[in-house]
C-alpha cells in the first residue's frame, strides 16, 4: 500500500523526468520547478480509469461527480490585434451552476487564457500558468513570448494526460517580438496556432457566424462587434452556454476589456433592430424591460 | 453505410410527394427509404381518389401522424425529415422539421444531424423572412461552405432542389474548392 | 312480378329497378321539405318541421338541421332515426380527417363517405337503404362555398339551389324561376322563406314549423354557421311579411343584421 501511495503522491512530472544527463534535468527543473504539485492522490491501482468512472458523465449519465464543462469561447487574431470572447455559463450536468463566470483569465498585463472545459482545472492551472510567467519575468528581466506561455501550459496538461484534466483553453497575447499571437491548448496536449479558435460545446454555432465574416483585414470594431455576436449565436443555440458575453481586445500595449454584457437585450437587439432570429415567433413584452 | 466504406456518393436522399410538396430525409439505413416511398404513395393516392393535392401543411399533418403511430409499433421507422412545399391556395412557401419521435415544426429554416451545430447560427444571423431565391441560394453556399470547412466527416457535397409555384426542380450547385480554416 | 324484387334490396328487377331504393325515394318526398340556397357569400338551408301533435313536447334543439363539423351543416329529410346514424357516421369521419391532415376535411370528400356508406346498403344483402336525403351546406378553401344534395341511392350532386322532401318539385321549379346567382346570404334567405312559405301546407308560417341555418364569413374572413334561433327567424318572417300578424314585438332584432353578422368573434360552431 505505501509503495502505492508513494508512487502516485510523486508529481506525474517527475516520474517521466529523463534524468541521465544534467542540462535535461535543468530544463525540467526550469519548466516545472517543485512549487506545490504535490497532489495526494487516491490509493488506487489506476488513478486515471478511476477518475474516468467517477466523472464521465458522456458514458454514464448518473457520475458522482459532475464536472463543469459547458462553454463557448473565441478568440481569432485581426489586423488590430486579437479579440477574445466568452460566455459566463458554468454547468454541471443539468445543473446551472452560476451565470456570471469569469472565464477570461488575465494572465498579466498583455496576456489573457480562456476557460472551457472542467472550470476547475482551467482556474488551477491557468492561475498557475500565470505564477510560471511572472517568474520568467522576473528571471529573464522581459516579458514571456506567448509562444512559451502556451508551451508551458500544453507541457504542463501533458505531463496528466490520461488522468483526468479537461481543458480546452486559448492564449492570446501580442509581444513585439511575435505580433499578435494565439495558440489553443487542450488536455489531450494538442498546441496549436493560428489565426481562429472556437472552443466549448458551442463551438460549432460560433464557428459558424465567425467563419462566415472572419477576415484579417477588419477594423476593431467590426473584429468586437463579430466577437460578440458569434458569442450570442451559441448562448442561443448551447443549452451550455448563456449568461453574460465577455469581451476583450488584445493590443501591442496590452489588453482592453470592452464590457461583460447580459445576453438577453442583446438578443432582442439583433431580432428587433436586424430581424435577425426569425424562428424566434414570441414578442417582447414592452412592459418587461428596455432593450 | 455498411462497413465503413462510402457506397454511393450523389444518392438523391428526397421524394416529391406532389406536384408542390418535396421530402428529404435521413436516419437508419432502409428505414429512410421505406418510410419515403409509403409516404408518398399514400399522398399520391390522395391526389388520385380527390382529384386535389394535400397542402404541405396537410401532407406534414398527415406525415408526423404516421410517424407518431409508428412510434409505439413493434418496429418503429427511424427517419427524421424536412418537409418543403409551395401552398398554392395560399401561395405561400412553408417547411417542416419532422423527426423520427413525431414531432414536427413549422420553421423558415432547418437542418438536421450535425450540420444543425454548423448551419443554423449562421441561419439565425443571415436569414429574413422575405428574403430573394438568389439572396436564399448564397445563405445556403455560406452552409455547405461552413460544413466543408468543419465537419469532421469528408462532406461529399449537396443535392439541391427548389420547390415553387411551379412545382420541384433541380436546382444546380456547382461543387466548390475544398475550404480550409483560416 | 314486380313483388319478387320488391324485397330485394341487392337485386335488380327485369326492367333494371331497385324497388327498395324508390321505396326509400318515396318515403322521403312525404317529409317535410327542405332546400339550400347558395349565395355569393353564404349559404343557407331551411327546412320545414312537421308538428304532428299539440301533446308533442316542443324540443328546442334542432330536429332537420345538424352541425357536421366547423365548417359544414346539412338538412335532413326522410326517417330522422337513420339520419342520426349517418350523421354520426360523417361526425366522426370528419373528426379522423381533423385529427391526421390537421385542416377541415374538404366538403365533397364528407359527402362522398357518406354516399359510399349509403352506397353500400343498396348492395350488400339482408339491408335496407337508409330512408334519408340530405343537404349539404359547407365552405373549405379549394372550392369556397358549396351546397350537395344525396339522396338514399348513394348518388350525389352539387347544386346551386334545390330541395328535398314533400313538395320538392314545386320548391325546385320556384327556386329555378326565382334564383339569381348574384343574390347575396340576405336576399338568399328572403328566397328561402318565400318558397317554403308556397310549398307549405299552413297559412301562417312560424318559428315553430321552421328551422333556419346559414353559413357565411365573418368580417374577419372566418367560416361560420349558425342554426338559427326562434325570435331570428320570426324576425326574418316578419320582415318579409309572412308572420303571425296579430303579435309584434317591439325591440326584435332584424333580419338582415342576423343573416349578415350574427356571431361576430363568436365561435365558428353554431350553437343550437
Amino acid at each position: 500500500m505505501n509503495t502505492l501511495v508513494a508512487r502516485y503522491s510523486q508529481p506525474a512530472a517527475h516520474t517521466h523526468a529523463y534524468n541521465a544527463d544534467e542540462d535535461s534535468q535543468q530544463l525540467i527543473q526550469d519548466a516545472a520547478p517543485q512549487l506545490s504539485l504535490n497532489f495526494a492522490l487516491p490509493p488506487i491501482a489506476s488513478t486515471a480509469q478511476w477518475l474516468r468512472a467517477m466523472t464521465d458523465d458522456h458514458s454514464n449519465p448518473n457520475v458522482p461527480i459532475k464536472i463543469a464543462h459547458g462553454t463557448t469561447t473565441l478568440a481569432f487574431r485581426f489586423k488590430g490585434g486579437i479579440i477574445v470572447a466568452t460566455d459566463s455559463r458554468a454547468t454541471a450536468g443539468n445543473w446551472i451552476a452560476s451565470q456570471t463566470v469569469k472565464k477570461v483569465i488575465e494572465i498579466n498585463s498583455a496576456l489573457l487564457g480562456t476557460m472551457a472545459g472542467g472550470a476547475a482545472d482551467c482556474q488551477y492551472w491557468l492561475a498557475y500558468l500565470g505564477m510560471q510567467c511572472r517568474l520568467h519575468e522576473l528571471r529573464h528581466k522581459r516579458r514571456i513570448s506567448v509562444a512559451a506561455a502556451s508551451k508551458i501550459l500544453a507541457n504542463l496538461v501533458y505531463s496528466y494526460k490520461g488522468m483526468g484534466l479537461s481543458m480546452g483553453t486559448m492564449c492570446a497575447g501580442v509581444t513585439p517580438t511575435e505580433g499578435p499571437a494565439l495558440y489553443y491548448i487542450d488536455s489531450d496536449g494538442t498546441r496549436l496556432a493560428g489565426n481562429l479558435f472556437c472552443v466549448g460545446s458551442g463551438q460549432t454555432f460560433a464557428y459558424g457566424v465567425l467563419d462566415a465574416e472572419y477576415k484579417y483585414d477588419m477594423e476593431e470594431d467590426e473584429a468586437l462587434e463579430l466577437g460578440r455576436r458569434s458569442i450570442l449565436a451559441a448562448t442561443h443555440r448551447d443549452a451550455y452556454s448563456g449568461g453574460f458575453v465577455n469581451l476583450y481586445h488584445v493590443k501591442e500595449e496590452g489588453w482592453v476589456k470592452h464590457g461583460f454584457n447580459d445576453v438577453n437585450p442583446q438578443f432582442w437587439r439583433y431580432k428587433l433592430e436586424k430581424g435577425e432570429f426569425s424562428n424566434v415567433n414570441a414578442k417582447l413584452d414592452e412592459t418587461s424591460g428596455k432593450v | 453505410m455498411r462497413g465503413a466504406s462510402i457506397l454511393k456518393a450523389n444518392d438523391d436522399k428526397t421524394r416529391s410527394l406532389n406536384k408542390h410538396t418535396l421530402m428529404a430525409f435521413v436516419g437508419e439505413a432502409g428505414d429512410t427509404v421505406q418510410f419515403a416511398d409509403y409516404a408518398q404513395a399514400n399522398i399520391q393516392l390522395y391526389s388520385m381518389r380527390n382529384n386535389s393535392e394535400l397542402s404541405p401543411y396537410e401532407v406534414s399533418s398527415f406525415i408526423r401522424s404516421e410517424l407518431a403511430k409508428s412510434l409505439r409499433s413493434k418496429n418503429p421507422y427511424t427517419v427524421n425529415l424536412l418537409l418543403g412545399g409551395y401552398d398554392a391556395i395560399k401561395q405561400k412557401p412553408e417547411l417542416f422539421w419532422i423527426d423520427y419521435l413525431a414531432s414536427s415544426a413549422p420553421v423558415p429554416y432547418a437542418a438536421h444531424g450535425y450540420a444543425q451545430y454548423y448551419c443554423l447560427s449562421i441561419l439565425d444571423k443571415h436569414h429574413h423572412p422575405d428574403i430573394s431565391f438568389e439572396q436564399g441560394m448564397k445563405l445556403l453556399r455560406m452552409c455547405t461552405d461552413e460544413l466543408k470547412r468543419r465537419l469532421p466527416i469528408d462532406f461529399k457535397g449537396v443535392l439541391v432542389k427548389v420547390v415553387n409555384k411551379d412545382g420541384v426542380t433541380l436546382q444546380e450547385y456547382p461543387e466548390g474548392e475544398q475550404m480550409y480554416a483560416p | 312480378m314486380a313483388r319478387r324484387y320488391d324485397s330485394r334490396t341487392t337485386i335488380f328487377s327485369p326492367e333494371g329497378r331497385l324497388y327498395q331504393v324508390e321505396y326509400a325515394l318515396e318515403a322521403i318526398s312525404h317529409a317535410g321539405t327542405a332546400l339550400g340556397i347558395l349565395a355569393t357569400d353564404g349559404i343557407v338551408l331551411a327546412a320545414e318541421r312537421k308538428v304532428t301533435s299539440k301533446l308533442l313536447e316542443q324540443d328546442t334543439s334542432a330536429e332537420k338541421l345538424y352541425i357536421l363539423n366547423d365548417n359544414m351543416i346539412c338538412a335532413v329529410a326522410g326517417m330522422t332515426a337513420d339520419a342520426n346514424i349517418l350523421i354520426n357516421y360523417a361526425r366522426q369521419a370528419a373528426q379522423r380527417y381533423l385529427l391526421t391532415y390537421n385542416t377541415d376535411i374538404p366538403c365533397e370528400q364528407l359527402v362522398r363517405r357518406l354516399c359510399d356508406l349509403k352506397q353500400g346498403y343498396t348492395q350488400h344483402g339482408g339491408l335496407r337503404p337508409f330512408g334519408v336525403s340530405f343537404i349539404y351546406a359547407g365552405w373549405d378553401p379549394q372550392r369556397q362555398f358549396q351546397l350537395y344534395q344525396s339522396n338514399p341511392s348513394g348518388n350525389y350532386g352539387g347544386w346551386k339551389a334545390t330541395s328535398v322532401g314533400a313538395n320538392n318539385a314545386s320548391a325546385q321549379s320556384l327556386l329555378k324561376q326565382d334564383y339569381n346567382e348574384e343574390c347575396n346570404l340576405n336576399q338568399a334567405c328572403e328566397l328561402a322563406v318565400k318558397v317554403l312559405s308556397k310549398t307549405m301546407d299552413s297559412t301562417t308560417l312560424t318559428s315553430e314549423k321552421l328551422e333556419f341555418a346559414t353559413v357565411g364569413k365573418t368580417k374577419e374572413g372566418t367560416i361560420y354557421h349558425h342554426l338559427w334561433a326562434a325570435d331570428e327567424i320570426d324576425a326574418l318572417l316578419k320582415e318579409h311579411g309572412l308572420g303571425k300578424k296579430e303579435e309584434s314585438e317591439p325591440g326584435t332584432t332584424s333580419a338582415a343584421t342576423n343573416a349578415e353578422n350574427r356571431p361576430e368573434g363568436a365561435p365558428a360552431a353554431g350553437v343550437h
